[in-house]
């Protein structure tokens, strides 16, 4: 749509703009800056062109930290989206106590990173956790939930899960309401059933939707930091030790706050290729 | 770099002026009662440390009325934080309480001149409390209390097991008798595991020191992690775990080993007199502290935490002014004994402490025969965060059996960059 | 009919399950909340608390100035949202609904700046705060993060599947942009500016950057600054931890169900299709 008077879409955008740009636009310029320096956060930072990115480029545990997070990434990503649509359809079907369901689903969501990670680091636990105690119970021997590398993974994931999937699920319970029914009754008197209902209707009319959730989902869990770090603290050996904490760790640290807006930036970037190339292939979202 | 310099500096200079402008305005002081100063103290706690510093602090205000403090309560992961983004954005607080002064030593205050004869001051500590209070040869930090590490034991399960304890320094035991002793407290009684060991690189080395070995080299330039007395301390540590006396989910799934001994599920508990007074306000059987195994000799490794004003604070005489106070004999008596802590003080002994003085008495002694290598090694500001963190890795490498021990500790020597610059 | 009803029931079995792998966390938070300390790590663990008490609760209020920390949070909270929900609608509507220069750039712009930690970023955060008189006041939390770029991206994509139809017609009969947006579109975003609502207040509620940053003075901590503090050096002091965990969480779960209602509508109408 084309307005008459060309300045009313920016008026429009301008107070968020301002606020945005201001609070967290112009911060991430000094990031940007920061991250072609040698700084430790207090005294002046010292100009080194490239070196940053030169030290994490050519640093080995740079390369299998990425590889880590990216695994984590695929695995989460798809699972949150599957969960949070399939929810989502589920709480639209007119079902009796669906109100019940969905403030169950949303709960975890209500739950800070902090103490989420916490209690599940408990729950989890080799030798005193309640999900051993319960396997115990049933002559099941104790699992390392949280010792053994490639069940940590999965614990992370489960957990990511756990704790976001109702924030997601809502998005798309608002989405599936914004579809008109018209379209189903259409499709009905075409003796359509539910799965092709769900394929030819509920499926592109909600693209916009799942675009946005794709999108956030993906940022989210590329970011993923405080949740993870108190459930594992990134253990065991490093198994869960994801981007965001080995730059915060790079920073905060070992004082390195140069090298951490180097990796910073880095980030940015992957997900902004990442990103555009949704974008692209979905044409942004449109129906 | 000049912008962000150049910005930081307008930041610096903006804030100056401000405060400049209004005084104290900015923690809702009035400013009209004239002298007025508020201190802003960055805190954090482990036990009730704080309420016992916030009785100092009251009696510091009862004698000198012109004096506010406003204690700003920290989780101590963001205590490093809190300090940078105030110090770089030109609102420095006046005093922090912190346990590594190497993390923010460009932005103190050094306090030579301040406490008159640095030397003079040094004489009243102890001397693994020195080392706290340098960075670079610079005195920065007044330190305010010290840790020991030391051993905790459920007092049923080893009178189920029939095992004792050293009741004296003359019969402590040595490493294979301490196995020993754990291991068959673990079969012997209702304990469903031997020995909470602290995941803690510091915890750790008590181990190294034990065996007679040290971290870094006496000038700090070089690593000696990898000789043979630190590998057979892992080797040592592995054995541990192997028989199953240390679980294996502390060092490699995060247990808390602070829950299994205060539950009752571990027989033992090597950690420090910090959980002194967490066990006797929650533990509910009988429990000891006794003494640390030796080997070449007998060691802890001390830690601690220190009092800091900083170079672009506000009210820096006052914060130094009070650091006197706090730190006098009279007042950290009465803050040592009532939060259970040692004395970095030379001429403080046999305190009367509020409570568990017996297990005070026992950590203050592991503390007394700690060699000097473990302060030095342990304020090398510069290296020991990287390697630190490196100990912790390769540990768990061993412990997962994906190296051998002197692989581990060859890894982190070729790892690190100690004595390249 | 009868088909339906029973195709109905099946779904109750995977909604059940997952409600089981969604509750009970939170029902474990809730029931160590209420035991004392030395229960609280017990062997075998007791699912119920065998010595019920509310001394967590107690030393919660004590220990922390909670009324305070709750008036805080509230007001932050409420105005942060509403700041929130005007200006994130407008701008998500001015990207879903016209079309100028440089709007996907904006969008995208927008979108990617979410991409950095802000962990990352602290120093610089607090440098803005300050210069511009925010730093330890209120306002200082609740401006800056109002702005986010998910509501702006929410809000887009759902009023992108507004007919343009519908918006042309009303400026045919003389409505001038702003009233359209008041009159027309805001009616119709019913369901997101709910949801949108839901998550300010949670997102708002459950800060923790920002208030660590804008804060110094602890008259002015939120709830979720205070909770942090119960976690030391070498220590987590687990019982009043958990009370304020779960002291926290109710008014989020109150306001959860007033919400709700927003949906009901919806659920109506697909309802009736099945």
């Amino acid at each position: 749509m084309k307005s008459e008077k060309p300045w009313i879409p920016y008026a429009f955008l301008l107070p968020n703009a301002l606020i945005f740009g201001i609070f967290v636009g112009l911060p991430a310029v000094y990031g940007i800056v920061y991250s072609f320096t040698e700084w430790n956060g207090i005294s002046s930072a010292t100009f080194i062109g490239l070196e940053n990115f030169k030290t994490i480029l050519t640093d080995s545990e740079f390369w299998t930290m990425l590889f880590r997070t990216l695994i984590y990434v695929i695995a989460v990503v798809p699972l949150t989206v599957v969960c949070a649509l399939g929810l989502a359809w589920l709480l639209t079907r007119g079902l009796k106590g669906s109100n019940v369901f969905r403030a169950i689903f949303f709960l975890p969501v209500m739950i800070s990173f902090i103490v989420a990670g916490l209690i599940w680091n408990w729950i989890l636990q080799t030798d005193t956790g309640l999900i051993n105690y319960i396997l115990s119970l049933v002559d099941i021997e104790p699992v390392g939930w949280l010792s053994n590398p490639v069940f940590a993974n999965i614990s992370v994931i489960l957990v990511t899960v756990w704790n976001r999937v109702g924030f997601f699920m809502l998005i798309f319970i608002a989405g599936l309401l914004n579809i008109s029914p018209t379209l189903y009754e259409a499709a009905e008197i075409d003796g359509a059933g539910t799965w092709k209902k769900f394929r030819n209707i509920t499926i592109p009319m909600l693209r916009p939707i799942t675009l946005l959730v794709i999108i956030l989902c993906f940022i989210e869990f590329f970011k993923t930091f405080a949740l993870v770090v108190s459930l594992t603290g990134g253990g065991p050996i490093n198994a869960t030790r994801y981007y965001v904490q080995y730059t915060y760790d790079t920073a905060f640290g070992m004082g390195e706050f140069g090298l951490g807006s180097a990796l910073s930036l880095i980030l940015f970037v992957i997900m902004g290729i990442v990103t555009l190339i949704q974008w692209k292939v979905s044409n942004g979202g449109r129906v | 770099m000049k912008k962000p310099a150049a910005m930081i500096a307008m930041g610096v200079l903006s804030g100056l002026v401000a405060a400049g402008c209004s005084g104290g305005e900015e923690t809702g002081q009035d400013s009209s009662s004239g002298d007025t100063v508020t201190l802003d103290v960055i805190w954090f706690s482990d036990g009730n440390e704080g309420e016992v510093f916030k009785e100092i602090t009251e009696d510091y205000k009862s004698e000198n009325p012109n004096v506010e403090f406003n204690i700003i309560e920290t989780p101590y992961d963001d205590i490093y934080n809190r300090i940078r983004t105030r110090v770089s954005g030109g609102d420095a607080p006046d005093l922090a309480r912190i346990s590594n002064p190497g993390a923010v030593s460009d932005a103190l205050l050094r306090l030579d001149g301040e406490f008159g004869n640095k030397e003079e001051f040094y004489n009243q500590l102890k001397p693994s409390a020195r080392p706290w209070a340098e960075v670079n040869g610079e005195f920065v930090a007044v330190p305010t209390d010290l840790t020991a590490h030391g051993l905790y034991y459920n007092k049923e399960y080893f009178e189920q097991a029939g095992v004792e304890v050293p009741d004296s320094t003359e019969d402590i035991w040595n490493w294979s008798e301490f196995a020993d002793a754990i291991e068959k407290v673990k079969e012997n009684s209702d304990a469903r595991m031997g020995l909470a060991y602290d995941m803690s690189p510091s915890r750790y080395s008590t181990l190294i020191y034990q065996n007679g070995g040290r971290i870094f080299s006496e000038d700090g330039q070089s690593l000696k992690i990898n000789e043979s007395e630190s590998v057979e301390a892992l080797e040592y540590f592995n054995e541990l775990h192997e028989r199953e006396i240390i679980p294996q989910s502390i060092w490699l799934g995060g247990e808390n080993p602070n829950s299994l001994f205060r539950s009752g599920q571990a027989a033992a508990h090597l950690s420090g007199n910090w959980n002194l007074q967490n066990y006797s306000d929650n533990a509910d059987f009988e429990w000891g502290v006794t003494y640390m195994p030796q080997k070449a000799q007998r060691s802890s490794v001390a830690g601690g935490k220190q009092m800091v004003t900083f170079k672009d604070s506000e009210h820096k005489e006052e914060a130094v002014k009070f650091m006197k106070y706090f730190i006098s004999k009279e007042q950290n008596k009465k803050y040592v004994s009532e939060s259970l802590f040692i004395s970095p003080r030379s001429d403080i002994e046999n305190i009367e402490y509020a409570a568990e003085t017996e297990a005070m008495n026992i950590f203050n002694n592991e503390l007394s025969v700690t060699p000097e290598a473990t302060a030095e090694d342990w304020s090398n500001f510069e290296y020991m965060p990287d390697v630190e963190q490196k100990i912790t890795e390769n540990v768990q490498r061993t412990l997962d059996g994906a190296m051998t021990p002197q692989e581990a500790m060859d890894s982190i020597v070729e790892s690190s960059d100690v004595g390249s610059e | 009919m009868k088909h339906t009803k029973q195709q109905n029931w099946i779904l109750y079995i995977p909604l059940i399950l997952i409600a089981i792998f969604m509750l009970f966390p939170v029902l474990w938070v809730v029931s160590s909340s209420l035991k004392p300390s030395g229960e609280l790590f017990s062997w075998p663990p007791s699912i119920i608390p065998q010595n019920f008490t509310l001394n967590n609760y107690i030393s919660a209020f004590q220990e922390s100035n909670f009324t305070r920390y709750l008036f805080n949070t509230v007001f932050v909270t409420v105005a942060a949202t509403v700041l929130t929900l005007v200006i994130n609608t407008m701008a998500g509507y001015a990207l879903a609904k016209y079309r100028f220069r440089g709007s996907a750039v904006i969008l995208v712009f927008f979108l990617s700046t979410l991409m950095i930690p802000l962990e990352a970023l602290m120093i610089p955060m607090f440098i803005v705060l300050k210069n511009l008189g925010l730093y330890n006041t209120l306002w200082g939390i609740i401006i800056p993060p109002a702005a986010t770029p998910t509501g702006v991206f929410l809000v887009r994509q759902y009023l992108m599947s507004v007919p343009d139809e519908m918006i042309e017609a009303a400026k045919i009969d003389g409505a001038s942009d702003w009233k359209i947006f008041i009159r027309l579109i805001l009616p119709l975003a019913k369901p997101i500016l709910a949801t949108l609502t839901i998550f300010s207040i949670m997102w708002r509620w459950q800060d923790y950057i920002w208030p660590l940053i804008a804060i110094s003075d602890s008259n002015l901590y939120t709830l979720e600054l205070a909770l942090a503090n119960f976690v030391g050096q070498y220590s987590v002091d687990w019982g009043p931890l958990l009370a304020m965990a779960v002291l926290t969480m109710v008014p989020l779960i109150i306001i959860f169900l007033i919400f709700q209602r927003f949906f009901i509508r919806g659920i109506m109408m697909t309802g009736m299709k099945d």
